[in-house]
């Protein structure tokens, strides 16, 4: 069923402040689905370390190799530097090392749980000479380490600030540049590592995939950038669909053109290759999805609400309202300070959204229909 | 390059689609580094015109950096040979490489010099030179052609570096389109100080903080004018250009090919 149809057997209630429990009634699978989302973070590491055991190893040390290299030791002695001031890069680098929560190695994890899914061509001998650990090929192995050496470069770059908008209390000019300068410096180290994987890999198609993914993540990191909500301020008159192509190349493009390619590392057919593509785009823009509804489903009712205007449901919403009728109740919860009303009535169209997706997922799980994929998704629908 | 490895190999003047497309890819890999160069030492004038960052900001200007760099990696890929990706990648690990050598500096007065001329390969040399040996790997099988191709553009590389290193002290800004003692101003210690300081050994302790105390910059300039810093760097570039033109005669002993390689480097 799509959005559309679902949207049109239930009860409009623009800018009703009451739960809307009633309609979500007749949709239980999401109930039971949005339920789950919040699991304690325990049960998350459990399912990543029960997905690291199908791939093989534990995928927090894939890029060992690129850690022990002399540039990133002097890197990490100039972001010690950094220890005081108010740089972005500081909490990048604090996210990446600590926080296993956030993602970490999250895409070269689903690489390579979708390589070792679709496991080899059995119509395609030219791969026989390949070696294999786990089900797994070296190349795809590299091939998620790639993925994920260009989503850091690109998450690393993002924290480069504008020296001409600083205020003081960013603390002193001299920190910035310094800070950008070694945002820049790490980025391009990164990127570059994964220019001479790709390289190493010797298939020209690959390369292609994996460029044109960071050209998308380039783009959609501009688009991001802006159109960020500053404080007190609407955002543009973005559609669902403007935001659909924004956030699939902000995120999706990675993720389905890495798993592409590894099908093509494996030689599978363009169909099989497409299918991987779907799965990795669906994978991302579901969890950009989740990850946007956090702050409208959270149970407590502390009033520090904070969520990004360009964020799905808040979308949703104004496409739904019309935007004048948006733009007034925005500013009037600017003014009282609270966002109930927005909560309950976002929360509605985001899972229903949410749940749009998460059927295009389950229909390239049917087409694909290996065990360990399934064994994959259930991993997944347990952590969303 | 490409001509000339394409007469020698099968007398044809032609030169290929994909070797051009080695020419713009390998001038999107220069100009997304220097985007992101400018960003790094604060730059606001480049080739006689405002810098990305300083008419759109640092953030828009990393993006566009890796906006090129990744439409330079989509052009080679679909070149179609692997040989080649992996000579040009090797450019890009050797501009970041080359970024984080100008990062650290040697004590000794020695191997400073060695770092200078490695830092110098790294980013400004490895590209041309790899460039080169790329267009000669498309025009022609023999890796003793490639090889010679690869020297060949080195030493331009080299040469090249010198002589912006020579003019930072010895011209003025109208003429360069940046600013001069640029490189002073950042802290690096090019090929006329290191020579300089051979001459004026209180030259060390400004190299060792990096031309950081008030005065410095200046002094320092004083210095390199005052000795022969410019002319032994002179001297050493006169040194490569002939190792060039002796390998590009060597190539091209066969097909006459010669006259397009000579490369008129004299330092004004």
């Amino acid at each position: 069923m799509s959005l559309r149809q679902l949207l049109s057997r239930l009860p409009r209630c623009l800018g009703a402040s009451g739960p809307l429990r009633g309609p979500l009634d007749t949709i239980s699978s999401v109930i039971s689905w949005r339920g789950q989302s919040s699991r304690s973070p325990a049960q998350w590491n459990q399912v990543v370390s029960e997905a690291e055991k199908i791939v093989g190893y534990p995928t927090s040390f894939m890029s060992l190799r690129c850690l022990l290299s002399d540039e990133l030791s002097n890197i990490a002695m100039q972001v010690r530097k950094l220890v005081g001031t108010q740089h972005p890069l500081l909490t990048t680098a604090r996210g990446l090392v600590h926080d296993s929560q956030n993602n970490l190695q999250l895409r070269g994890l689903v690489v390579l749980l979708i390589s070792k899914a679709a496991g080899p061509n059995s119509m395609n001998a030219s791969c026989q000479n390949y070696d294999m650990v786990s089900g797994i090929y070296s190349c795809q192995r590299s091939l998620a380490e790639i993925t994920e050496l260009i989503h850091t470069a690109l998450l690393v770059h993002r924290g480069i600030v504008n020296l001409n908008e600083l205020q003081s209390s960013d603390g002193p000019l001299k920190d910035m540049q310094f800070g950008n300068k070694i945002a820049i410096l790490s980025g391009d180290f990164l990127l570059a590592n994964a220019c001479n994987g790709l390289a190493l890999l010797q298939n020209t198609k690959v390369v292609e995939l994996l460029a044109s993914a960071l050209m998308d993540l380039v783009q959609g990191v501009y688009y991001e950038n802006s159109t960020l909500a500053k404080e007190n301020r609407i955002t543009d008159d973005i559609g669902i669909s403007t935001w659909k192509e924004q956030t699939f190349l902000s995120h999706g493009a990675l993720l389905a053109k890495s798993c592409q390619a590894a099908m093509e590392l494996a030689k599978h057919d363009a169909e099989v290759q497409d299918m991987a593509f779907q799965y990795g785009k669906h994978m991302a823009m579901s969890h950009k999805i989740n990850s946007d509804l956090q702050p409208f489903i959270k149970e407590k009712t502390s009033d520090s609400l904070t969520f990004n205007l360009n964020s799905a449901p808040v979308v949703l919403h104004q496409e739904f309202l019309g935007r004048d009728l948006w733009i007034k109740q925005i500013r009037e919860a600017q003014e009282k300070g609270r966002l109930d009303y927005a909560k309950s009535f976002s929360s509605w169209e985001g899972q229903l959204y949410a749940f749009q997706a998460y059927e295009s997922r389950t229909e390239v799980d049917g087409c694909i229909c290996e065990g360990a994929l399934d064994q994959e998704l259930y991993l997944q629908r347990k952590k969303k | 390059m490409a001509r000339a490895c394409n007469i020698h190999h099968n007398n044809s003047r032609y030169v290929q689609a994909s070797q051009r497309a080695i020419a713009l890819i390998a001038e999107m890999i220069h100009t997304a580094s220097l985007v992101h160069d400018d960003v790094i030492d604060d730059a606001s004038s480049r080739r006689g015109k405002h810098t990305v960052n300083k008419i759109w900001g640092e953030k828009k200007a990393v993006l566009a950096g890796d906006l090129i760099l990744s439409a330079a990696s989509i052009a080679l890929a679909r070149i179609g040979n692997t040989t080649v990706i992996s000579i040009l990648t090797q450019v890009i690990e050797d501009l970041v490489r080359g970024e984080f050598l100008q990062l650290g500096s040697k004590e000794n007065e020695t191997e400073r010099f060695a770092h200078y001329l490695e830092k110098t390969f790294k980013k400004t040399a490895s590209l041309i030179a790899n460039s080169c040996k790329a267009a000669s790997v498309l025009g022609c099988p023999d890796p003793a052609v490639h090889e010679i191709a690869y020297q060949y553009g080195k030493n331009v590389g080299i040469a090249f570096q010198l002589i912006d290193d020579i003019l930072d002290f010895t011209s003025c800004s109208d003429q360069m389109g940046k600013p001069t003692s640029a490189d002073l101003k950042l802290g690096l210690a090019t090929g006329p100080v290191l020579f300089a300081c051979q001459q004026f050994p209180e030259m060390n302790a400004m190299i060792m903080r990096w031309f950081s105390s008030p005065g410095d910059a200046d002094r320092a300039r004083q210095y390199v004018l005052q000795s022969d810093g410019v002319q032994q760097t002179t001297f050493h570039l006169l040194f490569i250009q002939q190792d060039d033109y002796i390998s590009s005669r060597v190539s091209n002993k066969k097909s006459g090919g010669k006259e397009l390689l000579v490369f008129p480097l004299f330092p004004s």
